[in-house]
């Protein structure tokens, strides 16, 4: 047997040993399964859904880079004459390359316009897709009639301070939504903090504070991201569905900066069905996730600080939380 | 005097099918046939040496189309009289770019698209591995061969400098992947591996990756990963190298991990061992051929599975240094005098009616 096959044969018997031994510790429980589990979640999770979201976009933005015509055409040479020769032709020529490269700047704008428009139509497409899928289980009217039954806590004197503090030194303007109550806003921008809301019900808003009378998904769809120095999270959680908050909550992760500080205003699921009734609890079901449910979600973004604090008559809670 | 000119999307020097598009012209020129590298993207520093791809003469008498990307070089090949062969060097599935890389995938997309439409016109197909030819054969190609990529094993001497700060502060397994960091050379894998080796088997190991970016966002996430998975002191990414910085890396590690999900034949590997540095590598692919007898070929690279191999080389001298002297003479085989030999009683064979 050569060294060549002698080795071979070693090699394989080396891997079998490997991956038997391997295997036998994982299924023995001697590996800690999470830790084993836990990176292919972690990279699964950052796969992007498909190239029709960002993708789309900076492929157009990729088309627009390289359809940019640059008519200077380079001079240097290895020799000084010849710089000098292609720098004569280059000046002489110059009106003949702008020309050109005017016209191929033009088709490429030309091209990536259409690109663009159907882009922003697809987006809209999606965007209808996921409020169609918001709506799908309850008929509309039933629903919109149901989610106005449904009374506005008065949180401002509960967590007005608690907010206030949270929310000092954050690196970047706050955004509350989904807004329903208009002194809250107020009570933090008297505690010094930069906020803003977005309602997208009529909130009798003074034009003393800063309101964007916007549907919520709406308003995050045209902000930048990174932009936000935090967000309070409230009136979606008692009113949307757990598509539509685990939509907004990820729309809002992904505008908020390195250190950003979060809140969210959660109704507890048995208060909202026994002030609700029967009916409304039935046909809303499972709307209102738990106070648990959000600080699992929050940990899982890696937050720290997670805190629940409830409101003195218990019947709804505030989770904050620093992101990393 | 007869013509045999190559067409390539793009050409540049520091790029695998770049380098063996020039070492192929000088194979042809040698073998007494006119040879010219027509391309649509030339590298500033090769528009000397190569032509666009719109002066290809008509009456060339054979043309041969590097194969790696969708392009609209390869609809002038198509289209011309002369005789057609295509050198293919694999194109990444869709899949493993879609998601990451929108101009890429359409790219890819068009290079798959036109490997299927050319199986009628190609005369004949030299493939790297025996992999990328069973791609073509199944597409209908009627003439293929396999004869590996041509390139240089590095014989620079490492950078003293990067040798130095490698060496500093060095305590576990130095664990070694060069390769553009991009979704199917599965970088992420190998992080899991190598954390899931410093917490099972105690290793302060440390992950080294050299390579280009690839698509923005993979690396985006790959780092990300590594933040969330606590390793941001434990991975390096030292980007491209110059070949004395590359020799350096070679000379400093302790293994050669390669997790590559597609690879159409990964010159790295047999870098790797031509500098005695052993190698463990998934086989899936063409890694698998490439590797050959010269390293430790894993079926599965489940972290644990992954882990437990570095430890076993990390710890093991005795199977290190077979593995060192098995991907050595492995290593030999793919010798650049050996391929060029390959290479040129091939064409010659083959260009003899012309």
């Amino acid at each position: 047997m050569s060294d060549s096959q002698s080795d071979a044969s070693y090699f394989k018997e080396v891997v079998a040993e490997i991956e038997a031994e391997a295997r036998r510790r994982s299924s023995s429980g001697e590996y800690p399964r999470a830790l084993l589990r836990s990176l292919d979640e972690e990279f699964r999770r950052w796969v992007p859904d498909a190239s029709l979201e960002n993708g789309v976009e900076d492929t157009i933005r990729a088309i627009e880079a390289a359809a940019y015509v640059d008519p200077a055409v380079p001079v240097s040479s290895r020799t000084p004459m010849g710089r000098c020769v292609k720098w004569v032709v280059r000046r002489l020529t110059y009106f003949y390359h702008r020309h050109m490269a005017q016209q191929i700047t033009a088709l490429g704008i030309h091209i990536t316009r259409p690109l663009r428009l159907l882009d922003a139509s697809l987006k809209s497409v999606h965007r209808r897709l996921a409020a169609l899928e918001d709506r799908l289980d309850v008929d509309a009217a039933v629903r919109s009639e149901l989610v106005a039954g449904i009374p506005t806590f008065s949180s401002h004197e509960q967590f007005g301070e608690v907010l206030g503090a949270h929310f000092d030194k954050v690196p970047g303007r706050v955004l509350i939504g989904d807004l329903l109550e208009v002194q809250l806003l107020g009570t933090l921008r008297n505690e010094g903090v930069d906020i803003y809301g977005v309602a997208s019900t009529d909130t009798s808003a003074t034009e003393a504070v800063d309101v964007r009378h916007e549907n919520l998904f709406d308003h995050l769809g045209d902000l930048q991201n990174e932009s936000l120095g935090g967000f309070v999270l409230c009136g979606i959680p008692d009113r949307g569905s757990v598509n539509e908050q685990l939509r907004v909550f990820r729309l809002l992760l992904s505008k908020c900066k390195t250190g950003a500080a979060v809140a969210v205003i959660v109704v507890h699921p048995e208060t909202w069905a026994a002030q609700l009734g029967p009916v409304a609890a039935d046909l809303l079901h499972g709307r209102p996730m738990h106070a648990e449910t959000w600080s699992y979600l929050l940990a899982r973004e890696d937050a720290s600080e997670v805190t629940v604090i409830e409101a003195s008559d218990s019947s709804y809670c505030l989770v904050t939380a620093n992101l990393p | 005097m007869t013509s045999v000119h190559q067409l390539v999307p793009t050409i540049s020097p520091r790029d695998a099918v770049g380098n063996h598009t020039l070492a192929l012209r000088e194979v042809i020129r040698e073998l007494g046939f006119e040879s010219e590298i027509f391309s649509m993207f030339r590298h500033p520093d090769l528009m000397s040496e190569t032509h666009y791809v719109d002066r290809v003469p008509g009456d060339a008498d054979a043309l041969i189309y590097q194969l790696s990307i969708g392009s609209p070089v390869a609809e002038r090949w198509a289209r011309h009289p002369a005789l057609k062969i295509a050198n293919y060097h694999n194109i990444t599935p869709i899949s493993l770019v879609g998601k990451w890389d929108g101009l890429l995938a359409a790219e890819v997309q068009l290079g798959r698209d036109q490997m299927a439409r050319y199986a009628k016109v190609c005369d004949h197909a030299i493939c790297d591995s025996d992999f990328n030819k069973s791609e073509l054969d199944e597409l209908g190609y009627a003439s293929t061969e396999t004869i590996p990529v041509l390139f240089d094993l590095i014989q620079a001497t490492p950078d003293p400098h990067a040798l130095a700060k490698l060496s500093n502060n060095q305590r576990g397994t130095q664990i070694l992947f060069v390769g553009r960091v991009a979704p199917n050379k599965a970088h992420h894998d190998l992080i899991a591996a190598v954390r899931t080796l410093r917490e099972l088997h105690n290793d302060d190991a440390h992950l080294h990756f050299v390579g280009t970016d690839g698509p923005p966002g993979y690396r985006k996430v790959v780092e990300t990963i590594v933040t969330h998975a606590g390793m941001r002191e434990h991975v390096t990414f030292h980007g491209s190298v110059s070949q004395e910085e590359l020799v350096a890396h070679y000379s400093n590690a302790d293994v050669f991990c390669c997790l590559s999900d597609h690879e159409g034949f990964c010159v790295p590997v047999i870098e790797a061992m031509h500098h005695g540095l052993p190698v463990v590598a998934f086989d899936c692919t063409a890694v698998g051929e490439t590797v050959g007898d010269g390293g430790l070929l894993l079926t599965d690279k489940s972290p644990s599975i992954v882990a437990s191999a570095l430890h076993r080389v990390a710890t093991d001298s005795g199977l290190a240094q077979r593995l060192c002297n098995a991907g050595r003479r492995r290593a030999n085989l793919f010798d650049r005098k050996v391929t060029r030999e390959r290479f040129r009683q091939h064409l010659s064979m083959l260009l003899e009616s012309l």
